[in-house]
């Protein structure tokens, strides 16, 4: 049903660009940044659930929310390398569902994320942030997974072409 | 390809069990999705304790952070074992692969700085007054960690474009990577 819309995508000059340029800077280099961002947002975050759930004590968790601005970079240089990497091969992002479940998974751990920033000030840390502490690093976890198995459950590489 | 990487690639396949195992229907992508899970335990744990050397949140005391470490060696840890999964798995894919090399050799150097942080660089941060910007040698320190290891994920993530085929000698080159030669 979405395939004329697939095939519009997958012809226009930056994906095409992105799919056969042999440079190290496009298709490998974006994938590359995409996992070095999952480095420090993901990374960030979860040092600062082990922080929450009690390692480091001595360090404040508003020391923590001082890294903001580092998780956001990680944030924002995922979402641009994560819409190149989907432009390049749209096909096989969308037809997969656990490519939505990998979407889903982001925004809740985002969302976690969000709420554990905002308490980041008490010096107390209390049950129920130490029981986001845990879902985050579930939730990470599953994410990291539910995008490394992308390559694996895909059923259609193109329009033309299905997953070997 | 030189001798020497012959008799490694033959070394390392010599693993076959461990090779079996990886071979199964999902113990590859399981082992890939513990790597990248590894990776993020180290990169953000290791990652909060350099920019700290670099002198964010300079007033809170730096043994304090210290207790951080534990997990980006438990990160490296599950990364060791799954990385050497890999490379006993398919050798030839690693041995006579440059994005693999590279990654090795800033692995080696990254060990070269933890070992100057802990014999020189440690003791003067400890007694460095807490709130002081940290000494040179520790921002040093701290941004060749961060810089290795964020060049190490990168030449992870180029192993696949540099995989090596197996080739007629006589044959074309293949585009970056170099030919196994039969």
């Amino acid at each position: 049903m979405f395939d004329p819309f697939f095939t519009w995508l997958e012809t226009t000059t930056l994906s095409l660009w992105l799919v056969e340029s042999p440079s190290l800077f496009a298709f490998p280099g974006i994938l590359a940044a995409h996992t070095v961002g999952l480095g420090l947002l993901a990374g960030l975050s979860a040092a600062f659930d082990l922080r929450l759930l009690g390692v480091a004590r001595g360090v404040p968790p508003a020391a923590f929310a001082r890294l903001r601005p580092v998780m956001l970079f990680g944030f924002w240089l995922n979402l641009a390398t994560g819409l190149l990497l989907v432009l390049a091969y749209p096909t096989k992002a969308l037809t997969n569902p656990v490519f939505y479940l990998k979407l889903g998974l982001i925004a809740v751990a985002l969302v976690v994320l969000r709420a554990q920033l905002r308490v980041a000030h008490e010096s107390l840390v209390s049950p129920r942030t130490k029981r986001l502490a845990v879902v985050s690093l579930v939730v990470w976890a599953a994410a990291i997974s539910a995008g490394r198995l992308l390559a694996y459950t895909c059923t259609r590489l193109t329009v033309e072409y299905r997953c070997s | 390809m030189s001798a020497f990487q012959v008799q490694l690639e033959a070394l390392l396949a010599s693993f076959t069990n461990v090779a079996a195992f990886m071979q199964l229907h999902w113990s590859w992508p399981a082992a890939e999705s513990l790597h990248f899970i590894g990776l993020t335990l180290l990169m953000g744990s290791i990652g909060a304790w350099d920019l700290r050397l670099l002198g964010f949140m300079s007033e809170v005391p730096v043994t304090a952070f210290h207790r951080l470490v534990p997990f980006a060696v438990l990160g490296f840890g599950i990364n060791a074992a799954t990385g050497a999964m890999f490379l006993v798995t398919f050798p030839n894919q690693y041995v006579y692969n440059a994005a693999f090399h590279l990654k090795v050799l800033c692995l080696l150097l990254a060990g070269a700085n933890v070992l100057f942080f802990y014999l020189v660089v440690f003791r003067r941060l400890r007694d460095a007054v807490p709130g002081s910007p940290p000494p040179a040698l520790a921002r040093l320190s701290g941004a060749i960690s961060l810089c290795l290891w964020i060049t190490v994920i990168v030449c992870g993530r180029m192993i696949t474009f540099f995989r090596p085929a197996i080739c007629d000698p006589d044959g074309p080159v293949a585009f970056i990577a170099d030919c196994i030669v039969r």
